[in-house]
């Protein structure tokens, strides 16, 4: 078992290189932003545009070698030097950590809410699928996966803050530096987001784990814990969520990611929360290539991390399973 | 062949199927490509003959997503319709297990609605046109207060306009057409690349060639970590946002799920004796890929692709929110963004399209369900699935 854990810390470490390259390789081979800009200026104010692209290549390095700015890259990577956002005038770690708590602070609750109610439901599905029960939530959750994020935040804009006023709608970044992090005027301000991420997300954990829980429901072992008179919650929790949390380990990480970091930037866009997804949203349309990269990176990193640490999570909750082989 | 759909004898023995070889078409085959031809011809024709310069037929100006459309319908048609229409014991089958769902039938039917309309809804529907003296009529019979002026809608504009003046309505219209060129083309694509790199894995394990496995599933797996959204933003950024571009994206980077299934699916199968006999009398590789792994782990290609189609669709709609889709087509997420200025004076903007985006998503995963229901001989469909 430590054997496996280290052979697929080592995978990781593959896993972020061929990451790396891949963005820079991206990035090399597509035309530059940036280049263009400056031969646009120069047009503009009547400079020779050629003698502007070379001072441009010169001035961002792009005028050595193809692999001495790769190695660049990559020591620039590993050092944790990532470069200078020209949209927010601040090196680019700097504005990550500034910005990743206004995710953080709604990203953690849906986390947890949607982990524990969507587990629940789906756990109680199939105790006793087929029923009027079971179908309201699978109605709930179809209703949650198919829902357009950014519309169903627009709705509730409209519902909230036009109609009834009962919610502020647009977040005030000042609120949590003035008040708290945790203060009811910063959690009445990020109702409105954290439900339409949590519609999402508890869709999916509601839809998975009734899913698994249900091929659970046929075995053996749960004729016989029923057979001793094993209450319902006994049997769910102890017999049959402990069976599934195997397969369910291990998409966990990558579907909740998936859905965090496509709706944290509509989520951000829309109500103005100062967070990851809202500086990927303005770096894109500043067009501030530092800043994409760096946010795209991030993504990566976390999801490989998450990979790994399913896939250790995988060999210590199932020890049926052959880990020397893989 | 029976039309009683209980009487699964294995008496029926395909005996055209003898003497085929790799390359050898069917009629069937034979006018699918004949299709293809065609069509690889007329956009030749369109864009170096003509030169884009004036409509191709009609009126109709053909775009190059419209051209992958066309390729795709041919597609499933010859893949999905006709081998369905063909083999009516298997229709029938499948049909009766589908109708338990009754949520299902609806939703079916909603979709074929939204695909004959965004198909043919813009030859009839004018495309949307910038109309100054029109700006943010509400839809007809209601009445509501823009800018102070009390105005009510007509049924010149039935879901009422914009803040550009376009009519609601065709916005609505010539977004479906974006819609189902997004779910349709990009889940082609998806499947084309899924079920050969699945099967090929599964194949190379079966003749021994397991670095090949090896080598194709690691990278299916370093693939499926990448966020595919967040690349998707990284991509638009850097190679700009045509929307035949978008779709491709959306295509190579989501193929993953069908890959580990039809390998799962393929390697169950490649170890049956049928393969076994088939490469005994000279199959090569890719005939066994093509005439057996693939057609044997079609249902769980074509549940997982059900499944593929609401997701670009959605992922699209939210690019397009975010105004990092085509600038030149009218996404259903476009309008809904364009209708957000308006949201406290001008509700339907924003919510009309937005309404038939969510039902044909949801219709799409309720068709995907009992599909499986349908389709999986391992689901017990004695209670029904889903709804």
């Amino acid at each position: 078992m430590k054997w496996y854990i280290a052979k697929r810390i080592l995978w990781t470490f593959v896993a972020v290189w061929i990451a790396l390259t891949f963005t820079f390789a991206l990035v090399t081979a597509s035309p530059n932003q940036g280049e263009m800009q400056a031969m646009m200026s120069c047009a503009t104010s009547g400079d020779d545009p050629a003698e502007c692209r070379e001072q441009y290549r010169e001035r961002q390095g792009l005028d050595t070698p193809v692999t001495e700015r790769y190695v660049n890259y990559m020591v620039n990577m590993a050092t944790l030097n990532w470069g200078w956002s020209d949209s927010r005038s601040q090196a680019v770690i700097p504005a990550i950590l500034d910005a990743w708590k206004f995710t953080a602070q709604y990203a953690i609750p849906v986390l947890i809410l949607s982990t524990l109610i969507g587990y629940g439901i789906g756990l109680y599905s199939a105790y006793k699928p087929y029923t009027v029960t079971d179908y309201a939530g699978s109605f709930v959750a179809f209703f949650g996966i198919s829902i357009p994020n950014f519309w169903f935040a627009i709705v509730l804009i409209m519902l909230f803050g036009v109609n009834i006023n009962a919610l502020p709608v647009y977040y005030q970044s000042g609120i949590p530096l003035e008040y708290g992090w945790i203060s009811v005027k910063n959690f009445l301000q990020l109702v409105l987001p954290i439900t339409v991420l949590l519609t999402a997300s508890l869709a999916w954990q509601m839809r998975y784990s009734r899913a698994q829980a249900l091929e659970q429901m046929n075995q053996e072992f749960v004729k016989v814990a029923k057979a001793k008179g094993a209450s319902q919650y006994r049997l769910m929790i102890h017999h049959v969520l402990r069976m599934a949390a195997v397969p369910l380990s291990t998409s966990f990480v990558g579907s909740l990611l998936a859905i965090f970091w496509s709706g944290s930037v509509i989520i951000e866009q829309i109500f103005a929360i100062p967070g990851l997804g809202y500086m990927t949203y303005t770096a894109i349309v500043e067009q501030d290539t530092a800043l994409i990269l760096a946010t795209t990176l991030l993504t990566v990193f976390l999801a490989i991390l998450g990979n790994l640490l399913e896939d250790i999570a995988y060999v210590v909750l199932d020890p049926r399973i052959d880990y020397g082989n893989r | 062949m029976s039309s009683d759909y209980n009487d699964i004898s294995f008496e029926d023995i395909e005996w055209d199927s003898q003497d085929v070889s790799t390359f050898a078409l069917t009629r069937a085959g034979l006018v699918e490509l004949l299709s293809y031809l065609t069509i690889a011809a007329l956009f030749v024709y369109d864009h170096y003959v003509i030169e884009n310069a004036h409509p191709l037929i009609f009126g109709w100006d053909v775009l190059s997503v419209e051209w992958m459309f066309l390729v795709t319908i041919v597609a499933m048609f010859f893949h999905g319709f006709y081998p369905l229409y063909k083999n009516t014991r298997m229709r029938q089958f499948y049909w009766k297990r589908f109708k338990k769902n009754k949520m299902a039938v609806i939703a079916l039917a909603w979709l074929g609605f939204i695909f004959v309309v965004g198909i043919l809804g813009p030859v009839f529907v004018d495309p949307p046109q910038i109309r100054f003296d029109n700006r943010i009529l509400p839809p007809a019979g209601v009445t509501a207060t823009i800018n102070g002026v009390e105005k009510t809608g007509t049924m010149q504009y039935p879901f009422g306009t914009s803040a550009e003046g376009r009519g609601v309505l065709a916005l609505v219209v010539y977004g479906m057409r974006v819609s189902m060129e997004v779910g349709f083309i990009a889940t082609v694509f998806t499947v084309l690349i899924g079920s050969l790199v699945g099967a090929v894995a599964a194949l190379a394990t079966a003749m021994d060639i397991g670095w090949m496995d090896e080598v194709l599933m690691r990278y299916t797996d370093i693939q499926s970590v990448f966020p595919t959204f967040m690349l998707l933003l990284l991509l638009t950024y850097l190679f700009g946002s045509k929307l035949w571009m978008i779709i491709l994206l959306f295509g190579f980077f989501s193929w993953e799920g069908v890959a580990r299934t039809v390998r799962g699916e393929a390697l169950q199968r490649s170890a049956e004796e049928y393969i076994m006999a088939a490469q005994a009398s000279g199959a090569n590789m890719l005939y066994v890929v093509r005439q057996h792994l693939i057609p044997n782990s079609a249902n769980s290609i074509i549940i997982s692709a059900t499944v593929a189609v609401p997701g670009f669709i959605l992922g699209e709609a939210s690019l397009a929110f975010l105004g990092f889709s085509d600038p030149n087509t009218f996404s259903w997420g476009r309008t809904i963004a364009a209708g957000q200025a308006n949201i406290e004076q001008a509700w339907w903007i924003s919510t009309i399209p937005g309404i038939f985006l969510f039902l044909t998503v949801l219709a799409f995963y309720y068709v995907g369900e009992a599909m499986r229901d349908a389709m999986d001989p391992r689901q017990e469909v004695g209670g029904g699935g889903g709804l």
